[in-house]
């Protein structure tokens, strides 16, 4: 098995009487998205800033490509939440020294950060200074900070913070990108539907632990309910063995009570006749899980 | 890349930055302009503006006096006064000549000189001018003309130059501590003090915009990325090195106006770095660097905790009243150099830099006392770098809030 890129055993980091991140554990696989999700204040940041070396843990062990985090600072890109530039330099100044700091010649950052920025469509930006530009294209030159040195491991918090839909595209599909240039990308982010669409495995964080954890797929089928999505829709609201009936969008979802199964309902439409084009089992989103879990709801997941 | 790398990039960086702000750029030039803008006016009110910046910096031949000799005593001129004086034998040649730029000035020796002891000399000039005669040179002319051939060779010369005065003044322990001339004066006042000041504004210029480098970086929130490519020790160390580099800039700018603007001061300054022991430049060079390095270590570190650029100057003038201290004291140094109160200032670290380039020029610094106060100053210099690095890091990401001291410590202890 190839070692993993992130590799946490039982970290743990308080700041005076609080605790920020508490016993953790998790393995970032090397290739693919993984999302790191919690609520405001879960431990998500302090966790991305001890892989980053910012912060040191109390205790507890990191290691990140097979390294020390601060031996593999320049093989790994990191977006921050907090966004920051040098706001008094021209874009392709700016992004030039922060690729120096990666360890990139100035030549090849120069060079490099052209290209990226022609990639986002912020070329003609390049001699303009950073508060010139809109917050949305600062974050995209943000963005390519993060990049600009080619990393192994690239680190996103908020990507899409702020962004507007057809950048979200954009930035969805560079991620893509990256990731089928066989990078891994850890991804923080609460737009749950983008994080279902991109991640592959994701852990879940609550006060300062791992409250879920595993490939997305096998979550979502452990949290599946017990209810069906129906087109188009039916009166069932009365039917024996129907707990509740609501409208997402034109389907209609029926959930069911825990003694009965999906076939006993499909049998009574049947019989009586009545006309149905969609009939499947319904998945929880992930944001409904991610409510479920952190209002201690959920189950503990173990890896 | 290496660290060395990384921390010449970031020094680098910083400097380029910083070295063309139009603030930096118009108080580094305002000194230089403020001296030449007094230099016009002067010479503009005495109506001789064009001559006087001739004078200062287009070179011209040294030219002769003019010597009218009424009295018949001291012509025909002796072979060593031949290049400085011209003899005429009416004063309306004399006056032609000077007036038409052959000549410094002219002097009239009457007739009855002997028994007045009357000269007049007569220069071009106006107000503020003064008539520019040697008057040693001339002497010396009176007096070879009034004795030679009454006395020999030896007791004339001693008559004209009666004595060469080697003044030597005692310190409290009885060593030397310097002459009383001139010369000694000013090697044991303008150079220490020169140069003590020169510390202070280059640490106070770096430190400024030290402060607000770091205080920029944390209120635009880019320190985030700028910590997850670079350590905190090597992101002070460039920071320290790039904006010292600017403040000795900034030094060598006014130091270089001062010596172009006063023409015999860099006349000065060369002889004065042939009579003082070289190794006071070199000592004094040294604790200039270390000084810096120093000061503008705690001062970034300072600066780092707080929440704003205006409180983070507050907490970093703490640090940069210790480079001032001995200045507080500069007239006890100067009385004795090797007094206690010199010593201890001179060891401490805070003071060490400032207090040892009051004393090196004035004393004999024992080689125990440099031992103790460079050995102190290599111990602190680091521990100020692994703990300002720290503390550093700590206060960049708080961000809105100002640390308690516990969490300093804390910080501290940190592996």
């Amino acid at each position: 098995m190839a070692e993993p890129v992130i590799d946490i055993v039982n970290l743990r980091k308080a700041y005076s009487s609080v605790v920020a991140v508490d016993g953790l554990s998790v393995r970032v696989e090397r290739g693919e998205i993984f999302g790191l999700l919690g609520p405001n204040g879960a431990g998500k940041t302090t966790t991305i800033r001890m892989i980053m070396d910012i912060l040191k843990p109390d205790s507890g062990e990191v290691r990140v490509l097979g390294a020390l985090p601060g031996a593999a600072r320049q093989r790994v890109g990191y977006l921050p939440e907090e966004r920051g530039l040098y706001r008094t330099l021209r874009v392709g100044e700016c992004l030039t020294y922060l690729g120096q700091l990666k360890g990139m010649a100035r030549a090849d950052a120069q060079r490099r950060s052209v290209q990226l920025l022609e990639r986002v469509e912020l070329g003609g930006w390049v001699k303009n200074k950073v508060e010139e530009l809109s917050r949305g294209m600062q974050q995209k030159v943000q963005l390519i900070a993060s990049i600009i040195h080619d990393p192994a491991l690239v680190i996103l918090d908020e990507p899409f913070q702020g962004l507007d839909p057809v950048n979200v595209e954009m930035v969805r599909g560079l991620i893509r990108e990256l990731r089928d240039q066989g990078k891994t990308i850890v991804l923080s982010a609460h737009e749950m539907s983008l994080v279902e669409m991109l991640c592959e495995r994701i852990a879940l964080i609550n006060h300062g632990r791992v409250v879920l954890y595993g490939r997305l797929s096998e979550i979502k089928q452990q949290f599946a309910p017990n209810a069906l999505e129906i087109s188009p829709p039916l009166a069932l609201e009365h039917w024996p063995g129907v707990r509740q009936v609501s409208v997402v969008g034109d389907r209609q979802r029926v959930t069911l009570d825990a003694a009965t199964q999906p076939r006993d309902l499909l049998r009574q439409i049947v019989e009586r006749g009545l006309p149905v084009d969609r009939f499947e089992r319904a998945t929880a989103t992930l944001d409904e899980i991610f409510v479920t879990v952190v209002k201690g709801d959920g189950a503990h997941v173990e890896r | 890349m290496s660290n060395g790398n990384i921390i010449l990039t970031i020094a680098r960086h910083e400097y380029a930055v910083n070295v063309r702000r139009p603030g930096f750029i118009f108080f580094t030039l305002l000194i230089p302009a403020l001296g030449l803008i007094g230099l016009v006016v002067a010479g503009f009110f005495s109506g001789v503006a064009g001559r006087f910046l001739e004078s200062q910096f287009v070179p011209s031949a040294p030219r002769p006096t003019g010597l009218i000799d009424q009295s018949g005593l001291f012509t025909p001129l002796a072979p060593e006064f031949a290049r400085a004086y011209q003899v005429y034998t009416d004063e309306a040649a004399a006056r032609a000549a000077l007036l038409a730029g052959s000549l410094d000035g002219y002097v009239i020796i009457p007739a009855d000189y002997l028994a007045t002891g009357d000269v007049t000399a007569y220069a071009v000039g106006g107000l503020f001018d003064a008539v520019n005669i040697d008057s040693d040179d001339l002497q010396a002319l009176l007096v070879r003309g009034l004795l030679v051939g009454q006395v020999d060779d030896q007791t004339l010369e001693r008559v004209t130059n009666p004595a060469d005065v080697n003044p030597i003044l005692l310190d409290q322990q009885g060593l030397p501590s310097g002459g009383s001339d001139i010369g000694s004066v000013l090697a044991g006042f303008l150079i220490p003090y020169a140069l003590s000041i020169f510390l202070i504004i280059a640490i106070f210029t770096a430190s400024s915009y030290l402060l607000r480098s770091v205080s920029e970086e944390k209120e635009t929130r880019v320190i985030e990325v700028v910590l997850s490519s670079v350590s905190a020790t090597q992101l002070l160390t460039g920071k320290v090195l790039g904006l010292g580099a600017l403040g000795l800039t900034q030094v060598l700018v006014w130091l270089a106006s001062a010596i172009a603007f006063t023409g015999g001061l860099g006349a000065i300054v060369a002889g004065l770095v042939v009579t003082l022991n070289p190794w006071v430049f070199v000592l004094s060079g040294l604790y200039f660097l270390l000084g810096f390095l120093l000061f503008g270590t705690l001062m970034a570190t300072a600066g780092s905790l707080g929440t704003s650029q205006r409180e983070s100057q507050q907490m970093a003038g703490i640090f940069s009243f210790g480079a001032a201290v001995p200045f507080m004291f500069n007239s006890l140094i100067f009385a004795n150099p090797n007094g206690g109160l010199a010593r201890f200032l001179s060891m401490f670290p805070l003071t060490a830099p400032t207090a040892m380039m009051l004393r090196l020029p004035l004393t004999t610094v024992s080689p125990l006392d440099l031992a103790i106060s460079l050995g102190g100053l290599f111990i602190t210099i680091p521990l100020a770098l692994w703990g300002g690095a720290k503390v550093f890091r700590m206060g960049l990401l708080l961000y809105g809030k100002r640390p308690a001291l516990k969490q300093i410590w804390l910080a501290l202890r940190q592996a």
